[in-house]
């Protein structure tokens, strides 16, 4: 079963597609599940201005990857740097096991955002 | 099943719909409570409800009713047939013969029977079609082969295995043989003298009866030994007071499928045949997985891969967006791994053709502007899933 983040993010994903200008551009993959996730971003200073992505993956995968562009568009990067692991995993509402590595994605692409972003700033 | 429910249903393999007849021809009996073993004369007429559902159900295969023996379904009766042979041979155990595409109730049951009994075991492997040789099957016959069990549909992709054929040549090297028929049964028509099974099993609930009732043809009782001990209920080879309600579900779903199969068969295969062409024309890149003409596959089954998508999230944006239910042939697990189908995965499918693999199943209460509705709703979906992906064509 799927939850209604779920079904809600992974139905109507608005957040599908590519920027015009990005300024930063990572991708992830699960080698062993198959899903691979690409991830674009545009900042405004210290803000986080526009975020798209394009995901081939399971229906929960693709839903993680919109949840992650809606919680960071318009957030400055230090807040989004600052969520916790437990605050990440409750952006996804309660997963089967099955799911479950969907949260390791959402963890991985709030750590790829923090290295690209840092990495250009040191 | 709601009408609504009905529309959008397509995972007949899974389990079907209950018939109209079927689900009223059960309400009464919940009322008969008498023991249909005590000698009162209530449970005179119970005795006859059972005698009735034994011989429709003998009517369904052509066999005699004493050959009949009520299980709780599919499982059940794979369970049964498998260990009830072998417990035979517990003193010295032999070989089975068994396929790598069988339902996990035939599989696990022999790998039960090969790592705590010290049986062995002969998987034959499909071919990209989804069926197995005879000349496979004839060059794995060992001197100690003691039974083999081979499915007859195959629940993924409705391959149809030579039965027949393979019946013929165990025959001749006395090898029993067992078939899981339970997607075979109430699709096709089915003779147990004319195929010269020894065993043969099926379940009510995927042809319009009620879940939780089965059946398994026995030709020889002395070959096998008794599934329950007890008060002597079915000859003495399942004991436990009779379920009369779901008795009669397969009963009447017997009687109905007896009388309707054909027309049910004919109707399915416009409609694949109908839902083939509406694909082939679409501008979705897709395959069929398996055989898919009359002779080789059921009629009410298509299992196809998808270029570039996930059968799962195709599968949950029909389900969401559409009504439609399908099944897959993958699905993420617990350890991070995929599960992917070992039907497929056997037929030799590359990971990503398993990946991007649906099931759809229909039956009799499908129609064709369902098929027409859901070739529509699958080719917008999967241009969306491309479109997420940015494999959309430019
Ligand atoms: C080929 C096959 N065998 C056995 C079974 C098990 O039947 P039941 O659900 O009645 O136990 C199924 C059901 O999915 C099946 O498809």
């Amino acid at each position: 079963m799927y939850n209604d983040i779920i079904i809600d993010n992974f139905s109507h994903p608005e957040f599908v597609g590519d920027l015009e200008s990005a300024d930063h551009q990572f991708e992830i993959g699960n080698p062993v599940c198959g899903d691979r996730i690409q991830m674009q971003v545009s900042l405004d200073g210290d803000s986080i201005l526009d975020s798209r992505f394009r995901a081939w993956g399971c229906a929960t995968s693709v839903a993680a990857a919109n949840v992650f562009c809606r919680s960071i568009i318009g957030k400055s990067f230090a807040e989004v740097s600052a969520r916790q692991t437990a605050e990440i995993s409750a952006m996804l509402g309660e997963l089967e096991p099955s799911q479950q590595h969907c949260v390791n994605i959402l963890n991985e692409l709030h750590r790829e955002l923090s290295l690209a972003v840092s990495l250009e700033e040191g | 099943m709601d009408q609504q429910h009905l529309q959008g249903y397509f995972d007949y393999n899974a389990t079907t719909p209950i018939s109209k007849g079927v689900a009223l021809s059960m309400q009464p009996i919940i009322n008969l409570f008498a023991n249909p073993s005590s000698p009162n004369r209530y449970s005179v007429n119970n005795r006859a409800v059972i005698s009735q559902a034994r011989e429709n159900l003998a009517g369904l295969l052509g066999a005699s009713s004493e050959n009949i023996f009520f299980t709780s379904g599919g499982s059940e009766a794979n369970n049964w047939a498998i260990k009830g042979v072998l417990f035979k041979h517990l003193s010295h155990p032999g070989h089975i013969i068994t396929t790598s595409m069988e339902h996990a109730s035939v599989l696990d049951t022999v790998k039960y029977c090969v790592e705590r009994l010290g049986f062995s075991v002969t998987y034959l492997q499909p071919n990209i079609d989804g069926h197995i040789s005879v000349a496979d099957f004839e060059s794995a016959i060992q001197a100690n082969t003691q039974l083999a069990t081979i499915m007859f549909a195959n629940n993924e992709t409705g391959a149809i295995q030579p039965i027949e054929q393979i019946c013929k040549v165990a025959a001749e090297k006395a090898i029993p043989v067992h078939v899981d028929a339970v997607q075979f049964v109430g699709k096709r028509l089915v003779d147990v003298q004319q195929l010269g099974v020894d065993y043969l099993s099926l379940s009510a609930h995927k042809f319009y009866g009620p879940k939780g009732v089965g059946s398994l043809y026995i030709k020889d009782r002395d070959s096998i030994e008794p599934l329950i001990h007890g008060g002597g209920q079915e000859f003495s080879m399942r004991s436990g007071t009779e379920n009369l309600v779901a008795m009669t579900g397969i009963s009447i779903a017997a009687d109905e499928a007896k009388k309707d199969l054909v027309f049910w068969d004919r109707h399915c295969f416009k409609l694949k045949q109908q839902m083939m062409t509406l694909l082939e024309n679409s501008p979705i890149a897709l395959t069929f997985n398996g055989a898919t003409n009359y002779a080789s596959a059921l009629s009410n089954t298509l299992n196809i891969s998808i270029n570039g998508i996930r059968g799962e999230a195709l599968a949950l944006r029909m389900e969401m967006l559409h009504g439609f239910i399908i099944s897959v042939g993958s699905a993420c697990s617990n350890n991070k791994t995929k599960q992917l189908s070992h039907v497929l995965t056997a037929m030799g499918l590359t990971e990503e053709q398993v990946l991007g693999a649906i099931r759809v199943s229909f039956g009799c209460f499908t129609d064709e502007q369902q098929i027409s509705r859901f070739v529509d709703a699958l080719v917008t979906e999967v241009q969306q899933l491309l479109r997420i992906s940015g494999s959309e064509p430019s």
